[in-house]
């Protein structure tokens, strides 16, 4: 009994318990055994890459005692955004891909100094910047999806050719067995790792996320700190929108809407709590694992929608008590 | 208690959704682009509906809520179960070919349905002709404003083949005429949007003779607005589609003046699956044929458009 209860004390702990629940799950609803092929395995990986990306953002942003609404926004502007310059200007992928980040940046930027210098709740600046991206995002593309498909003066369309770097980012390497898209999530969650536990600005992060008075008098730059939390969501943003736009084969102004409550709950299900201070991203490795999963086994097994989202739901309130503390 | 109690019911709900399904013959894999569309539904319906005369073939339906990327996990998913046979109604067109034709050159048949996909790795396409339909509706709609008049056009996602064609098939069909397109706009195929494009186009337009939606959900989301501004008197309203409880029911309630049909499909695609399956031969393209409700005709089953 003691051991049980030792085994359930660690967060990482519960949510490895919860991983494989989920491939219990996965085991038993095999859909004719699609669980048992490696392919299923990888295709899951590369479908949740995207949105994982995200949650490597909003960790960091969780973990400073904020909460991050603007990623799915800010993934379909910086989508628009990387379409327009490579497709439509012709750019370089590597300057276009500078620029989306430089833009991802910005507008994570902008929510931070918004909450940290006026004091703006986070739900409520991020909320803002939600909106306001997805304007942004409407406004430069003119409400269409930025695609290969151009009107001609006539009406009908033509199309031009994809730039080689859709290709190269959607594509799969080390014989067709890992996603490029797969690979950029795992630098990402290893560059937020790193960042979280090994860094003084991480530190400072778990600080102001514990308690925002006591950092502040401890001498923690807080303004400083909070502008990097969503700065970085805002670069994590415009990384994973290119990889929604190379996948996609265009930039779509509405893409990511409703990607960050998917995030948020790769986030919770992972372990780390809402109210900061505490929590890694080793926690939403485990929870991007978990939806992802859930995700597929569902789909494998053709569940219509309306099963789906009480499911999801269900499954996410669950998942929150069985990492409660006893 | 309740923690535990909230996972057994979990588990509970889990179980009850994934219950294995009977195993047939042929197993064929249906993706439909999204279901919030009543026409899909229609579509998936139909299918059901030929399908279950036919036990030797089980059915997968698969719903990509709207999402390019869930539908490609789709046809992945397929060709990893190893189904006989796939159905397929895009969102997209280009997002979509590279997988359709990966599944293509897998061996596995591919009938697409509704939306084209760009070049030529399928089997077999099921659609009615949408520009042949926009041309029929540009003349119908020229004729009855009398060769001029102002009109508002709500497109349908004008990145999926058939926006682009039933917009410059009635581009063509009005061509000649003095009928001006005062306004379009985007309305992606569903009602709340249309409706939303119309109240802009009523504050921008003080005078509009016809709405040209290019389904009946956007020409019935304009008839909403218009009413709700008092102005739904001084204008027509055309839609396509012409489901029985959908379009053709507005043509004999009064709110549309006409309305295209749009067939589904659904019972071809079975037939034309069962073929390729059992080892016939079967033509690249089958087009549908398509009518015209108006309220002088409805009671006849509509006119059938000339070839």
């Amino acid at each position: 009994m003691n051991i049980a209860r030792r085994l359930f004390r660690s967060p990482f702990s519960r949510a490895c318990l919860s991983l494989l629940l989920v491939f219990a799950l996965g085991l038993v609803f095999n859909a004719d055994g699609a669980f048992y092929s490696w392919g299923t395995h990888r295709d899951m990986l590369r479908q949740v890459s995207v949105i994982g990306i995200l949650a490597c953002g909003m960790t960091v942003v969780i973990v400073s005692g904020g909460i991050d609404l603007s990623v799915g926004s800010v993934l379909g502007l910086c989508a628009v955004l990387f379409s327009l310059l490579t497709i439509r200007a012709g750019w370089h992928p590597a300057a276009a891909a500078g620029a989306t980040l430089a833009g991802g940046l910005a507008c994570g930027a902008v929510s931070g100094y918004l909450t940290g210098r006026f004091r703006i709740q986070p739900f409520l600046s991020t909320l803002a910047m939600m909106v306001f991206a997805r304007g942004i995002a409407k406004w430069i593309s003119g409400g269409q999806k930025i695609s290969t498909a151009l009107q001609t003066p006539d009406g009908s369309y033509t199309y031009v050719q994809v730039p080689p770097v859709f290709d190269l980012l959607s594509a799969r390497i080390a014989g067709g067995h890992i996603a490029v898209v797969t690979l950029i999530l795992a630098a990402s969650l290893v560059c937020c790792g790193i960042l979280l536990s090994r860094t003084r600005p991480g530190r400072h992060l778990y600080a102001l996320g514990g308690n925002e008075e006591a950092a502040r008098y401890a001498g923690i730059p807080v303004l400083r700190t909070t502008v990097l939390a969503y700065a970085l969501s805002g670069v994590l943003c415009g990384v994973a929108g290119i990889c929604q736009a190379a996948q996609e084969l265009q930039g779509d102004p509405e893409a990511g809407s409703t990607y960050e409550l998917s995030a948020i709950a790769m986030v919770v299900i992972g372990g780390t709590s809402l109210r900061g201070g505490e929590g890694s991203v080793r926690l939403t490795a485990l929870g991007i694992l978990i939806i992802g999963y859930l995700e597929k086994i569902l789909s494998i097994n053709a569940v219509g929608e309306e099963t789906r989202l009480m499911l999801t739901g269900a499954i996410i309130v669950a998942a929150v008590l069985l990492q409660k503390k006893r | 208690m309740t923690g535990r109690g909230f996972i057994v019911a979990a588990l509970a709900l889990f179980t009850a959704a994934l219950a294995p399904a009977q195993k047939a013959r042929w197993t064929i894999g249906m993706s439909q682009c999204n279901l919030g569309e009543p026409w899909r539904v229609q579509m998936n319906a139909d299918i059901r509906k030929a399908a279950e005369k036919h036990p030797e073939i089980t059915v997968v339906y698969k719903d990509a809520q709207n999402d390019n990327l869930r539908q490609v996990a789709h046809l992945e998913e397929f060709v990893r179960a190893g189904v006989n046979l796939i159905l397929i109604s895009p969102k997209e067109a280009a997002p979509l070919t590279r997988p359709v034709a990966d599944a293509y050159d897998r061996g596995i048949p591919v009938i697409v349905l509704d939306r084209k996909i760009l070049g030529d790795r399928y089997t077999c396409f099921i659609g009615a002709d949408n520009r042949k339909i926009g041309r029929a509706a540009g003349r119908w709609i020229a004729h009855f404003l009398g060769g001029k008049g102002n009109v508002v056009e709500l497109k349908g996602l004008m990145t999926s083949i058939p926006g682009q064609d039933r917009n410059s098939g009635f581009r063509e069909g009005i061509r000649g005429s003095q009928v001006q397109v005062a306004f379009e706009a985007d309305m992606k195929w569903l009602e709340p949007n249309a409706r939303k494009e119309m109240e802009s186009a009523l504050a921008r337009l003080p005078k509009i003779d016809l709405v040209y939606g290019h389904n009946d959900p956007a020409a019935h989301g304009a008839y909403l607005a218009a009413k709700a501004a008092g102005r739904a008197g001084e204008m027509a309203f055309v839609g396509i589609d012409g489901l029985p409880q959908e379009g053709q029911m507005y043509v004999r309630q009064g709110i549309l003046s006409a309305c295209f049909e749009y067939p589904t499909g659904g019972g071809e695609a079975i037939e034309t699956a069962l073929a390729i399956l059992g080892g016939k031969p079967v033509p690249r393209e089958i087009t549908l044929p398509s009518r015209v409700y108006t309220k002088e005709n409805i009671d006849r089953g509509g006119e059938w458009l000339p070839e």
